[in-house]
């Protein structure tokens, strides 16, 4: 971005924390009656059978707890102020997580306006962490793209249209191994015509990219009425079923969360082991992030700029052409507009995340999260808006470009063609 | 010809476009060969018969002819019903609809394509031309139904509250990337999200939702802030006084673009901003103005698409498919942001997406083959030199000019 | 190792870049390849590393013809290269790079950190070129990251050490070092190829020279020769480049610059403490080895840097920190170093471009309307006054030979109403015609009275044009002396001596 020094604008951000915890402990604190408490359950949604454990209701005072929460991010505030800019990201998450706690605690209050006295613990765990899921493949696939030097905005294209061909695929076959491949397949489809065009003809990456989109998405939606329609038994919309990992499933809060996923959650949490290892340990990575930053250089010592860029947007295609599929396998039968522009909050998942796969992984729950919340506020009747919450991820990705929060320094050569000289 | 006239054809950035054109509308004919169950079945019998070739061949130019026919009758209208009208003076509604709807369709996307299309001249890539077009919608319905004056007063302040509202919204990206170096892509990418979501608060939790309604319904706009019909109510075509606002709108784009100082200033600063620096020009200024005139358009494109066509706004307004925003990157990028280029593209896409609906009912063929065909002919506008080798043009010097310089500037 | 290069023809378009260049390079020499900017030295380095394929000729190594399809076959062959512009990732470690494409590894393509360090202190200790490994390039000052681009291409085994001009961005103690780091290597049994225009360093290392001028080897001479020898080779004329200049009365300062202190992108105080006036009448030339801070400087004169501390006053106006246009519009015409960077816009007309920083202005322009008429007499106009040859004023100035380019510029600020002219480098890469014309244009407008200041890194330049020469070194003026004083008091002056 801008070699300034962002100290100033660190210190908005800091501003900005501990104003947001002084209006937790007032709102949320003291504007909820004294004698208001929320009550946390933790029953299991997706565990049938027999549980070994139970865990009682948690019942908390709201005011006191809330209270709490808003002076605990107002102390991340202070840090910032006091800390800027290091890892302003990562205190701002912490703040942004506290504050959607608290956003709960507040709007399951009772007594209170609140529907639905009590809030579900594991429900919004799991429920966020299937978005975070489909989150973290578009993200990897843009830290794989990306760190070679080629942007992929084209996420939610490729996004789309694994999850029409993985719900062919999984209509007709009914195995979610073979829906993932085919996704997979079309997704590296998707990257080869980016990265043919981006690279052989030095056409303007994100141009390309948003045309992609749009084309998957007429094409899809196209394909939806002249071919899924008629033959309704190609959009069943069987969802796949989850692989509970023994032992494990049966920890307490966790286990439901983590250990009684689907087959594509455990490949997203491999994903990311994997890409995070090649990335930042072995050879192959450091070409690729020397071809991202300097190609020039990189040529320079009988690197090939050209064969690493299509090799890495053909991996970055297919890694979201399963993150489709793993979209469509954990909600149902394919629609319009399936993916509803979760393509593009993966690549805001990718910025928050600097590029990095780990940093990719806890964007992409922070966003699951407040994208899930911002569903799921409705039915508490709250009255502020649940829309804010859902513009929570764009928001936060637009203060990191500004540079708001910390500094994000995308790789060097990001988005431009090379030219060999 | 000879080789030198067709290499200096090969050049013309018009036959390029023409091209790209000729390459969407057979690959929307391919879409429709292999989706169309009759076509696909007469193929399968290739071998069952002598004249299976010809038989198939004719089921194929039968069905994409008749798609195609759809999708011209639809949009400018059947031959033979001008020369019924012509002759005997009766039914000129019937004849005149398809056109009307084009144009009725045309008139937000050339001006919000002329917005794009500034802002692309400045080197500036504003995708966030539909959010700003919704933010206008907002502007325009607030003061549109929540205000009540003559038509006189109340019609302008309307259309202006359209343009203060993508003003508002073009600000952002703007002193962003002005002030803190934010890539304008991702800042308008994200505030289409936001946007739109803020829509969805506007029309179901401000006073401008419409009283008595738990939907995402605002109020509809005063009759004295429409842009009303053309040929009056009773003509039964909808095509509105929003034409003179758009053609204002290219006359404005024209001398701005080759007229005036500002635009000239623009120019610079998008060609070579470093030169433009040198040359006393402010590149911070200047970028906040791109925007705000930009935003400004794109609001207007907002307000008239809602006085012309809609009258009133929800949760859906300009979203999707009908965000007219997004078609109108492809326009200015087809009609390679000039102010002649972008009516015809603009009339060209609204013809594609009128004639579609035409297409939809007769053939069944769905609406979205006409989206499909308009994102692939910008694909190959976006991609000149794979045009000039798939059809052995003589490629200029490898001169690429790129909209975007990539995340980090 | 011996390299031979034979015939070497290069050609892009219709230009001739080398044209038959042969030369050989014996083990354990330092050969130097002298010649102007654009003699076309960096395109047959390039061709020799790999990077281009020549269209005619051959390489042979040790007698052997050799074939390279990209950079990587020539590192393996033993050639290496150190850029001009450093080939190094600036967010990797010092040991990152060196690796970089011969990556030591591990089991599973791990990269062996460990291999990769020890690789670069063994190499540190027989060469003296002391680094830390773990160290972040970026973090490096300009003369350390060239140590490891060194590094890398001995690491290499390089047996053929390519420099391109690798003293253009170092101080005068690093291009001390850097001399002595090539006496070590070569006395290591090391071929080095130095490509520079510089004629002290050249007579400094080098044990053979290939002069080559316009794509050709003209000549192969001994170090032996002294510099007047050297450039008359090099630039094929004689180097006086006496300008006719009558006297004129020297009158008040326009330019007035006061403890001037700038700073570069980077932070680094770049200018410090310069104080300078430039007179009606008068040439005020600076001199000075490229990188000591001239251009910084004539940026913070233009408003285009920032000035940390000091005051600049032009014709009695305070313009420190004014913005570009309070500073045009105050009598500066300016000549940038990089005209197609920051003189031109290529993709518009020559009218365009002839009114590049007045077009908002009376005549160019009524209130919000351009008045095209205007831009295209006046375009016309200076055109034929100026002589730019072009096939008319709606061309693109992408079009025009770069020379023509400088004369566009050179127009566009001498048309306006100035006090004050202030070009950079103004002739550089121009042929020798535009160069007398960009001259004659500079003289005559210091004799019709206004200030001028000219920026040149030719010492020939500066003392055929100025009539006061102050000398830049290290961000400071050294001295500002007559241009009789000579050429060795003033390159001594260059060096930081003097001091």
């Amino acid at each position: 971005m801008t070699t300034t020094p962002v100290n100033g604008r660190g210190r908005v951000i800091a501003v900005l924390m501990m104003a947001l915890g002084l209006l937790v402990a007032m709102a949320f604190g003291f504007g909820s009656a004294g004698n208001a408490h929320s009550v946390f359950t933790f029953a299991p949604v997706n565990i049938s059978g027999d549980r070994p454990w139970h865990l009682g209701d948690l019942t908390v005072l709201t005011r006191w707890w809330n209270v709490v929460l808003g002076l605990l991010i107002i102390a991340l505030g202070v840090e910032t102020w006091v800390r800027r800019p290091k890892a302003a990201l990562a205190r701002f998450g912490g703040a942004a997580i506290f504050f959607l706690v608290a956003l709960l605690f507040w709007a399951s209050r009772s007594p209170g306006p609140s529907q639905v006295p009590f809030v579900n613990v594991t429900s919004v765990l799991t429920g966020s962490s299937a978005i975070a899921m489909v989150l973290i493949f578009g993200s990897l696939s843009g830290v794989l793209c990306e760190r070679a030097g080629v942007v992929n905005i084209a996420i939610e294209g490729q996004f789309i249209g694994g999850a029409f061909f993985g719900s062919v695929i999984a209509s007709t076959t009914n195995n979610f191994i073979l829906a993932a491949l085919g996704g997979a397949v079309f997704g590296a489809l998707l990257g080869w015509l980016l990265a043919f065009l981006a690279i052989r003809y030095l056409a303007d990456q994100v141009i390309i990219g948003v045309v992609l989109v749009t084309t998957m998405s007429s094409l899809t939606s196209y394909l939806n009425l002249q071919v899924l329609t008629p033959y309704p038994n190609l959009n069943i919309g069987n969802t796949v079923a989850t692989l509970p990992i023994p032992l494990l499933d049966k920890i307490p809060l966790i286990g439901p969360v983590l250990f009684n996923e689907t087959g594509f959650f455990y490949l997203a949490i491999l994903l990311v082991a994997v890409v995070s290892f090649a990335l930042f340990r072995t050879r192959w990575g450091l070409r690729v992030r020397a071809v991202g930053e300097h190609p020039k250089a990189a040529e320079s010592v009988g690197i090939n700029v050209a064969r690493t860029r299509y090799r890495n947007v053909i991996m970055g295609g297919a890694v979201a052409g399963v993150g489709g599929v793993a979209f469509m396998a954990t909600q149902g039968q394919f629609q319009p507009d399936y993916t509803s522009g979760l393509g593009y909050v993966a690549l805001a998942a990718l910025i928050f995340g600097r590029w990095t796969p780990s940093g990719a992984v806890v964007a992409s729950v922070l966003f699951g999260l407040s994208a899930y919340l911002a569903n799921g506020l409705q039915s508490y009747s709250v009255p502020i808006s649940s829309e804010f919450i859902g513009m929570f991820p764009y928001l936060v990705t637009i203060a990191v470009v500004a540079g708001l929060i910390g500094r994000v320094r995308p790789p060097a050569a990001d988005g431009i063609p090379y030219q060999r000289s | 010809m000879n080789r030198t006239s067709l290499r200096r054809i090969g050049e013309s950035p018009s036959l390029l476009t023409f091209f790209a054109l000729l390459l969407g509308f057979l690959i929307g004919a391919v879409v429709i060969i292999a989706t169309t169950a009759p076509v696909l079945n007469a193929w399968r019998q290739l071998f069952s018969s002598p004249t299976a070739v010809l038989h198939a061949l004719n089921v194929t130019f039968d069905n994409v002819g008749a798609a195609y026919r759809a999708l011209f009758v639809g949009s400018i209208g059947n031959p033979s019903s001008f020369a019924h009208s012509l002759a005997t003076g009766q039914s000129w509604t019937a004849t005149l609809t398809p056109l009307s709807e084009t144009l009725t369709y045309a008139t937000p996307l050339v001006i919000a394509s002329m917005g794009v299309a500034l802002a692309f001249q400045t080197g500036i890539f504003n995708i966030g031309a539909n959010g700003q077009a919704i933010l206008g919608g907002i502007g325009g319905a607030w003061i549109g139904s929540m205000m009540h004056a003559p038509m006189i007063i109340h019609l302008p302040l309307t259309l202006l509250a359209g343009v203060a509202g993508g003003v508002l919204g073009g600000l952002i990206p703007g002193i962003l990337k002005s002030f803190a170096g934010a890539h304008e892509v991702i800042v308008t990418l994200m505030l289409n999200y936001v946007i739109a979501f803020f829509l969805v608060y506007v029309v179901q939790s401000t006073p401008l939702q419409q009283p008595g309604q738990a939907n995402d319904i605002s109020r509809t706009l005063d009759h004295s802030a429409l842009l009303l019909p053309l040929f009056g109510a009773g003509s039964g075509l909808r095509v509105s006084y929003g034409v003179f606002v758009a053609a204002g709108v290219v006359a404005f784009g024209w001398w701005f673009l080759n007229r005036s100082t500002l635009g000239f200033a623009f120019r610079v600063t998008g060609a070579n901003p470093n030169a433009a620096r040198a040359a006393g020009f402010n590149p911070k200024r200047i970028i906040i103005l791109v925007f705000m005139i930009s935003g400004g358009l794109a609001g207007l494109a907002g307000v008239v698409q809602l006085a012309s066509t809609n009258y009133f706004i929800d949760g859906g307004f300009l979203i999707g498919s009908a965000g007219i925003g997004f078609t109108a990157i492809t326009v200015s990028l087809l009609g390679r942001n000039k102010p002649a280029g972008i009516v015809w593209g603009s009339l060209l896409f609204a013809a594609l997406g009128v004639g579609g609906r035409t297409m939809q009912a007769r053939t069944g063929i769905p609406l979205d083959l006409a989206l499909i065909i308009q994102s692939i002919v910008v694909l190959f506008v976006a991609s000149p030199v794979l045009v000039k080798e798939i059809f052995r043009l003589r490629a200029k010097a490898q001169t690429v000019q790129l909209a975007t310089k990539g995340w980090s500037q | 190792m011996r390299v031979e290069l034979r015939g070497i023809t290069k050609r892009f378009g219709s230009f001739t870049a080398n044209d038959a260049i042969s030369l050989t390079v014996e083990p354990g020499q330092i050969h130097c390849l002298l010649g102007e900017n654009g003699a076309g030295k960096s395109t047959l380095m390039n061709v020799v590393f790999g990077l281009l394929h020549a269209d005619e000729g051959e390489i042979l190594i040790n007698g052997e013809s050799v074939a390279f399809s990209n950079s990587g076959d020539a590192v393996r062959k033993g050639i290496g290269m150190v850029h001009q512009h450093f080939m190094l990732v600036p967010v990797f470690t010092v040991a990152e790079n060196v690796v970089l494409g011969f990556e030591p590894t591990k089991s599973l393509g791990r990269l062996d950190a460990k291999a990769a360090a020890d690789q670069i202190r063994t190499l540190s200790a027989r060469f003296g070129l002391d680094v830390d490994p773990d160290a972040v390039v970026e973090n490096l000052p300009v003369g350390l990251q060239q140590r490891v681009e060194i590094i890398k291409a001995l690491s290499h085994d390089a047996e053929l050490l390519i420099l391109d001009e690798p003293t253009a961005v170092l101080t005068p103690q690093e291009i001390d070092a850097l001399m002595d780091i090539m006496r070590s290597l070569a006395a290591a049994g090391k071929s080095i190829l130095f490509i520079t225009h510089k004629l002290k360093e050249v007579r400094a290392v080098a044990d053979v020279i290939t002069v080559i001028r316009q794509g050709r080897v003209v000549d192969t001479v001994s170090p032996s020769l002294s510099e007047g020898e050297l450039a008359t080779a090099m630039v094929g004329r004689s180097v006086s480049l006496t300008v006719e200049k009558e006297d004129v009365v020297v009158g008040a300062a326009v330019l007035e610059l006061r403890n001037v202190t700038v700073r570069d992108d980077r932070g680094v105080a770049v200018v410090t403490n310069v104080s300078l006036d430039v007179r009606e009448g008068q040439i005020m030339a600076i001199a000075g080895v490229q990188g000591n801070g001239q251009t910084e400087l004539v940026e913070a004169i233009a408003g285009l840097r920032h000035v940390e501390s000091g005051t600049i006053t032009l014709g009695g106006r305070d313009i420190t920190n004014a913005s570009p246009r309070q500073i045009l519009d105050a009598g500066l015409g300016h000549v940038p170093e990089d005209r197609q960077r920051d003189g031109l816009v290529l993709s518009l007309s020559v009218a365009d471009n002839l009114v590049l920083n007045a077009a908002a202005k009376a005549p160019f322009a009524k209130g919000w309307n351009r008045r095209l008429a205007a831009v295209r007499d006046n375009a016309t106009a200076l055109v034929e006054r100026f002589d730019v040859r072009t096939t008319g004023i709606d061309a693109e100035v992408g079009s025009l030979s770069g020379g023509n380019q400088q004369k566009v510029i050179v127009a566009r600020e001498l048309s306006r109403d100035i006090t004050c002219f202030i070009a950079a480098q103004p002739t550089r890469g121009l042929d020798v015609g535009s160069i007398e014309y960009v001259h004659s244009q500079i003289v005559a407008e210091r004799n019709s009275g206004r200030g001028v200041v000219i920026v040149s890194s030719e010492l020939d330049e500066v003392l055929a044009l100025g009539d006061q020469v102050a000398v830049m070194f290290a961000g400071t003026i050294v001295d500002v002396v007559s241009p009789d004083v000579g050429r060795e008091a003033i390159g001594l002056l260059m060096a930081g001596g003097g001091q």
